[in-house]
């Protein structure tokens, strides 16, 4: 016999913790322990059974794993925390008692912790942190925009805009910006860096105001764990791609409102040349690009050794490829375009090629961004595409273009058409050159791969839908289809032929109307009529309609052949129905769920064609009127 | 006074040193009640005396108040004194009350203390105000229902002045100059014109000044100890000023160079340069990992969809209906968290006003909410039904109804079918009791009892006929009509023999009584069992399978209600002294000497020749409906009012094999085929469930069961469905008897019907063989083919059926599947089938059709394919 097992001495009753006994066991405040939580990343479990959990009770908590508080329990942050209580009592009592000099001597050694470690453990790999950082560039960006009170000091906000704009930066050199969506929330990007996809969110420029219901100190915890992890990736990224870190910011050109321009790329090789080739040697994951670039520069460096240090790198790089290719193929310094050098296949040319035309997409064309187009939004995408951009000085100074340069080909214009009065030639001139596109041209060119036609865009015309680049569930209603008219769902068909009948129905006269309307009702009796004294009736109804008998017997035939359909199905039906009288309570269920999202799925579909026909009808029948 | 003047002079000499102190009680020993306010006011008043002495005091404002204060205060203490003086010269003991005469009451007869009346203005502190209302500091609204408003010093009532309605407050107001100036008193309830003092307070509150009028805020400061010539000049000590003082500290010093010390030798660094709190970035990932794995990545926020937009396709935009139910809805409920939108142009977007809000949400998901990891199941669901044989490939069971047979007198409660599976006969609330034919459903014979039949059974030997009728307590033993005569003689041998068996040794209170032999009639039963008084109506009735015993289960009464009665020896006997529960059903096993009783929720078995409990069956039904046990007496089904069935395994376990709920009501009734291997369970919702259930002999194989078909067609009424059903014990058809009065025939022979139009002959199909009816030719033809009925086309002459209804319109054939349907009116045709026979009733006149063969007789036309009769359609399955 084994011994006694003793109740709440195994299982779930020691697994698990409520929040107020971790509280307990931390001897810490609850806020302290939210922070915590919010740092470590430990977040409450659900138990199998909660009165197992609860000692039987079974109030509402929250439960954590209790070997992630035992963990916490030696949490350095924990200790720095406890510091600082203590800390806060002494400078609290110096405060009291008038004793400034001691207060200044206490806030001047302010316990203050680190993130480093917390970092490293909950992203063993860069990877992983990669992975992550699509909410910690939400709140970055986010509080990027946000104005400053007592309880976001500037330094938070500047540095929040310091690493938007070098995460920016990076994904601009990078070219790694995939799609872009203009959503009613923001913009979204959608990034690919290092294989991970980061998709983020960018409020679009109007001052935000923090509501009350929002826990502002959840948020700064927040926001704390997020700067230091998108600070070391920062860093990593840009050590990987040969550059400084952090990159240098011109405060002349920041004070003028040039967002990510003030920031200047530098090549790590100008700086130091040493560590590159070490940290190569460190990192795996893409020790061959880092290799390529330091064959490059070393090449640079013999070739032009006078050439000025601190140089900056270019950002539009349209012939990076072909210098890339370069690169492989050192026996043949032609500088042939990749597509004619890829005589010899390997495997980075082929998987370059697909990506090569997409990012490179805006390279041959120069921008000019109107005043009323969001400047961050459209030099962001613009630059990232290998296009060249310039703005008035009204968005922000450091524009490279003037508006008068010849090189621009494409004018972003958010504005209705005014007629032109005084108009000097030349700008007439210049006017007629450059094409004028509304913002969302862009967009749509970048998540179509392609350049657009830009007529459906251009200024002051009825846009096409925006859609979504990313895609909707399997199965659901998709208006691409519908619009190009490619392949358009059999329901729709039927139903548009239903609408044309009525169409034509519209236009008969009145008086042939009723006729009309009681010959279909004959045959539509006929189809219906099952039982033969039913559609005898029917017969001599379609008869008195003066419907000849030719059409009566291909209808009923028709019916026929559909009832017959239907009454198959509705055996087999019916069969099923039974066979699920056996299934267990639990499959039963778990059927009914299946089938309950099924249909909730198809009739929100089919609201959606539903609503799509009844608007090409109005369309139609608009046209009509009008025509 | 000379009390007062010795009262003066020692506050004077205490003054110093206590300054509110009370005067010493023994100078008042005599005034104990009186030791009020007059002390203090006498205090004040030497307080006064003693601030006349300073010079710089100006008291001129105060000066004539205080005489007048003065003035009262004297004439007040006069009167103390006085009453001190009465009071003393009364006598010298501290006698405070006025004398109290004892009276005898007029009354009561008893004698009573009265005391004297007081006299206000004597000996009272307030003389000077006759406030008649002595009611104290009590809420006035206690009062409110009453005449008084409380009561005068001599505890008689004060009556509430009279008081007039608004109209007169208002002339009042009009007439009185002084209404304006007075104000409600509390105590008197009424108006009371404000004094020049009260006024004056309001007048200095309304101009915001000190409502005192005696107070001066700006007095000027009087200086006790500071100010000119009031200086100290001598020392507090004479001691000389220590060393200390003057020459500096030597362990200063020291401490100090040791600081300079530390600091020139670089220990000692100044403040730190203030840093910022950022820390350096540094290759964090340079260092290889931990061994741990890393915590799972939280899920990524959804990817937003086309209806997120600044221009959506125009089909995403929500109606006004739905954007109205969308506002309505609360924000946790809501689907999705913002309305599509459509603007033309993107410079006309708005900030989205939750952008904060749906940040902090999401945090909030990560640190608050709890993760599961799921396994998304990415399955049909189709696959989820169970596989199960196709019931085409189960055949033959009744898919059909064929006729019904109603009861006239309510609800059919009861059926039975005879062994021979060729009569039926059914019972119903109404009491009447009908033997109908299975084949053709006609009333044969019909019995009225004139109350509620309970349950009636037919007898299952095969060489007697009769059946049992419960009514009222008593079992009746029937006989019917057109009974072979040696099978009757037989019966009436069993039922009614000439020498009656010997009486049992205990006495039974069951009667058994047989009329004689001159009373005899086929309407009345020839035995009668009666239970005893207030058992109640035996509500089932099961046969033993040799047909010699008999059980039935009564309502009420003792014992459970069961008896056990042998027809042989008329002997009853109750085989339970006491059950636990309500008895709901009883069986036979069919193959052992063992007894089924099913209480509310258990089912038991016994062994009746051993006479002990086997087994105790829980089937977790919350109150037993039905049961009934598989011909092999291994299994047993059980039926609940709470819609559940539960199969049992007898020799598995006491635990259901199987539990299903298909049901929408309560189950009603459960039977087992005899000889097929179906069975079927009839429910309130006004549905009979056939069900396949084959059992295997070897004990490794589960039995199958699968549904077959749904039948329908009884009416609910009154909440009630189908109440019974029974199988023909040699055909799979089923009889069941239903609420709303009718019985209904199901079989499981398909038609299908062609009829000529050109000559009458008729083409009728039955499982792949055709049978062609022609007047003309008189007689039928017949066809074999082995293909599907469908492609058969009979010859020429025969057409499909819609076209000849073009030409004889009066003639109306419902042509369901499987049902030879009926024409009812003015003449009506119905064909039904049964094993290989066929007969056409009352085929009607006027359609042209009336003289297929000239064999109509009464009403029953049997066409010369009956004699085909006997060999089944489909043979049974075992």
């Amino acid at each position: 016999m084994g011994r006694l097992r003793q109740k709440g001495k195994a299982g779930a009753a020691k697994a698990y913790v409520t929040r107020s006994a971790a509280i307990k066991k931390l001897q810490c405040s609850l806020a302290d322990f939210r922070r915590l939580c919010i740092l470590k990343g430990i977040f409450p479990r659900e138990p199998r059974n909660r009165k197992k959990a609860n000692k039987g009770s079974s109030a509402p908590t929250s439960f954590y794993y209790a070997k992630d508080i035992a963990y916490l329990a030696h949490e350095p942050v924990l200790k720095k925390l406890r510091e600082h209580k203590a800390f806060a009592k002494k400078l609290s009592r110096a405060l009291g008692r008038g004793e400034w000099s001691s207060a200044k001597t206490l806030e001047d050694n302010k316990p203050v912790y680190r993130l480093d470690h917390i970092i490293k453990e909950r992203y063993p790999t860069f990877i992983d942190a990669v992975r992550d950082i699509d909410d910690a560039l939400c709140m970055v960006f986010l509080f990027a925009s946000l104005p400053s009170n007592s309880r976001l000091p500037p330094e938070l906000i500047e540095n929040c805009a310091r690493l938007s704009s070098e995460w920016q930066l990076y994904v601009m050199h990078s070219r790694s910006l995939r799609k872009s969506f203009l959503s009613i929330k923001g913009v979204y990007y959608q990034a690919e860096v290092m294989d991970q996809t980061v998709t983020w969110l960018v409020p679009y420029q109007f001052t935000q105001n923090i509501p009350a219901d929002v826990d502002v100190r959840v948020m700064l915890t927040f926001l704390e764990l997020y700067q230091t992890l998108l600070g070391f990736v920062f860093f990593k990224l840009y050590t990987d791609a040969g550059l400084v870190y952090p990159p240098p910011l011109d405060i002349k050109k920041d004070e003028g409102g040039a967002g990510v321009g003030a920031f200047s790329l530098q090549d790590a090789s100008d700086r130091t040349s040493g560590p590159p080739p070490t940290k190569a040697k460190a990192v795996e994951i893409d020790g061959r690009k880092i290799s390529g670039k330091d064959v490059r520069q070393t090449i640079k460096s013999i070739n032009a050794t006078a050439e000025t240090t601190g140089i900056d790198v270019e950002m539009s790089e349209p012939n990076s490829n072909s210098e890339e290719v370069d690169e492989e193929f050192v026996a043949h310094p032609s500088k042939s375009d990749p597509q004619s050098s890829a005589s010899l296949p390997t495997l980075k040319s082929l998987t370059d090629l697909p990506l090569s035309l997409s990012t490179s997409l805006f390279s041959p064309y120069t921008f000019y961004l109107s005043r009323e187009t969001s400047r961050p939004i459209f030099e962001f995408l613009v630059r990232s595409f290998g296009g060249r951009i310039g703005w008035p000085a009204s968005s922000g100074s450091g524009s490279p273009i003037e508006e008068s340069d010849d090189s621009i080909t494409h004018v972003i214009i958010d504005r209705p058409l005014v007629e032109r009065t005084n108009e000097t030639p030349e700008e007439r001139e210049r006017r007629l050159r450059r094409k004028y596109v509304q913002p969302q041209w862009v967009v749509d060119c970048i998540n179509a791969g392609r350049i657009l036609l830009e007529d459906a865009y251009a200024q002051a015309k009825t846009l096409p839908p925006h859609l979504s680049p990313f895609g909707e569930h399997q199965g659901a209603y998709d208006p691409a289809v519908g619009l190009t008219g490619e392949i358009a769902p059999a329901p729709a068909i039927e139903e548009d032929e239903e609408s044309e009948s009525e169409e034509q129905d519209i236009e008969i006269d009145n008086v042939e109307d009723d006729v009309e309307r009681a010959d279909k009702a004959a045959l539509k009796a006929a189809a219906v009529a099952e039982d033969p004294a039913a559609l005898w009736a029917a017969e001599l109804a379609a008869e008195a309609a003066g419907v000849d008998f030719g059409t009566f017997e291909k209808e009923v035939t028709k019916s026929r052949k559909a009832s017959k359909m239907t009454t198959r199905d509705t055996v087999e039906e019916a069969e099923k129905d039974m066979n699920k009288m056996m299934m267990s309570n639990k499959q039963k269920k778990l059927y009914e769920k299946m089938k309950y999202s099924e249909r909730k799925r198809e009739s929100e579909r089919a609201t959606l064609e539903a609503k799509k026909q009844a608007i090409q009808k109005q369309k139609k029948q608009e046209a009509k009127s009008k025509g | 006074m000379a009390v007062k003047h010795f009262a003066k002079t020692s506050n004077k000499r205490k003054q110093p040193f206590e300054d509110d102190a009370p005067p010493a009680p023994s100078l008042h020993v005599e005034n104990l009640e009186m030791l009020s306010d007059e002390e203090n006011d006498e205090d004040a008043a030497s307080d006064d005396g003693h601030v006349d002495e300073f010079p710089e005091i100006d008291t001129r404002s105060d000066s004539d108040e205080e005489e007048d204060e003065d003035d009262s205060d004297d004439e007040e203490e006069e009167g103390e004194n006085e009453a001190e003086d009465g009071s003393e010269s009364d006598n010298s003991s501290l006698h405070v009350f006025p004398k109290a005469k004892t009276i005898v009451s007029d009354i009561t007869g008893q004698p009573k203390r009265v005391y004297p009346e007081i006299e206000p203005d004597y000996d009272s502190d307030s003389s000077t105000e006759d406030a008649p209302n002595r009611v104290g500091n009590v809420p006035m609204h206690w009062y409110d229902d009453l005449p008084h408003v409380g009561y005068n010093i001599d505890g008689k009532k004060v009556l509430r002045p009279a008081r007039g309605d608004e109209l007169d407050k208002f002339l009042q107001t009009v007439e009185d100059p002084s209404s304006w100036t007075s104000a409600f008193d509390k105590t008197s309830q009424m108006d009371k014109p404000l004094t020049t003092e009260e006024l004056d307070i309001i007048q200095r509150l309304y101009a915001g000044e000190v409502p005192d009028a005696s107070y001066d805020p700006y007095e000027p400061m009087t200086e006790w100890f500071t100010g000119k010539g009031k200086e100290e000049i001598m020392p507090l000590s004479a001691a000389p000023e220590p060393k200390r003082r003057w020459v500096p500290s030597k362990w200063e010093k020291q401490k100090v160079m040791k600081i300079v010390r530390a600091i020139r030798q670089g220990r000692i660094i100044g403040s730190k340069p203030k840093t910022t709190s950022k820390f350096p970035v540094y290759s964090i990932w340079s260092e290889p990992s931990s061994s741990h794995p890393p915590p799972l990545p939280a899920p990524k926020p959804r990817l937003p969809t086309n209806s997120e937009s600044y221009n959506p396709p125009e089909e995403y935009l929500p109606t006004e209906e739905e954007r109205k139910e969308w506002e309505a809805q609360d924000v946790e409920d809501r689907e999705r968290d913002y309305l599509p939108q459509k603007y033309s142009a993107l410079r006309l977007v708005p900030a989205y006003d939750r952008f904060i809000k749906e940040r902090f949400s999401r945090q909030l998901d990560l640190y608050l909410a709890p993760r599961i990891q799921r396994v998304k199941l990415n399955i049909d669901p189709s696959t989820l039904i169970p596989k199960l044989p196709s019931p085409s490939s189960l055949k033959p069971f009744p898919n059909y109804k064929s006729l019904t047979f109603t009861q006239p007198k309510g609800r059919a409660r009861c059926i039975s079918v005879s062994p021979d599976g060729a009569w039926v006969i059914s019972g119903d609330e109404g009491g009447r009791v009908s033997l109908w034919e299975v084949n053709v459903g006609r009333e044969v014979k019909s019995w009225d009892f004139g109350s509620k039949i309970g349950a009636l059974e037919w007898c299952p030997r095969a060489d007697v006929s009769y059946f049992v009728v419960t009514i009222e307590e008593a079992i009746h033993f029937l006989i019917p009509p057109n009974v072979p005569s040696s099978v009757f003689s037989l019966t009436e041998a069993l039922l009614a023999p000439a020498s009656l068996p010997p009486a049992p040794t205990t006495p039974s209170p069951v009667k058994w009584v047989s009329p004689p032999s001159s009373a005899r009639s086929i309407d009345t039963p020839i035995l009668t069992a009666t239970l005893p008084p207030s058992s109640g109506l035996p509500t089932q009735v099961t046969w033993h399978r040799r047909g010699d015993y008999l059980a039935t289960v009564s309502t009420g009464g003792t014992q459970g209600g069961v008896w056990i009665h042998q027809i042989t020896r008329r002997h009853s006997q109750a085989p339970f002294k006491k059950v636990k529960g309500a008895v709901q059903m009883v069986l036979f096993h069919p193959l052992k000497p063992h007894f089924f009783v099913a209480t509310q929720q258990y089912v038991r078995l016994y062994n009746l020749s051993e006479q002990k409990l086997l087994k105790t069956l829980t089937p977790g039904i919350k109150w037993i409906s039905s049961m009934d046990v598989h011909p092999s007496g291994d299994h047993l089904i059980v039926g609940g009012y709470d819609r559940k069935l539960c199969w049992f395994d007898l020799e598995l376990s006491d635990k259901p094999y199987k539990i299903m709920r298909y049901h929408t009501r309560a189950i009603r009734s459960l039977h087992f085929h005899p000889s097929y291997p179906l069975f079927a369970s009839s429910s309130d919702d006004g549905a009979i469930q056939i069900f396949h259930a084959r059992v295997y002999n070897d004990l490794m194989t589960d039995p199958l069961i699968v549904p077959l078909k749904i039948l329908r067609g009884h009416e609910i009424r009154d909440g009630l469905g189908v109440l019974q059903v029974k199988w023909c014990s040699r055909q799979p058809w089923l009889v069941s008897g239903g609420a709303d009065g009718t019985i209904a025939v199901c079989q499981n022979h398909s038609f299908d019907l062609w009829v000529n139009n050109s000559s009458d002959a008729y083409a009728i199909l039955i499982h792949g063989e055709m049978i062609i009816f022609d007047p003309d030719i008189r007689g039928c033809t017949r066809k074999r083919s082995r293909s599907q009925k469908k492609t058969i086309m009979p010859s020429s002459p025969v057409q499909k059926q819609h076209g000849c209804i073009r030409e004889t319109p009066g003639f109306n054939v419902n042509r369901k599947e499987g049902i030879a349907g009926t024409r009812s009116e003015p003449a009506s045709l119905s064909v039904s089938s049964v094993a290989g026979s066929l007969k056409i009733v009352d085929v009607p006149v006027r359609s042209g059709l009336r003289v297929i063969h000239g064999k109509y007789n009464a009403g029953n036309f049997d066409v010369p394919i009956t004699q085909r009769a006997g060999t089944p359609v489909d043979p049974p399955l075992n």
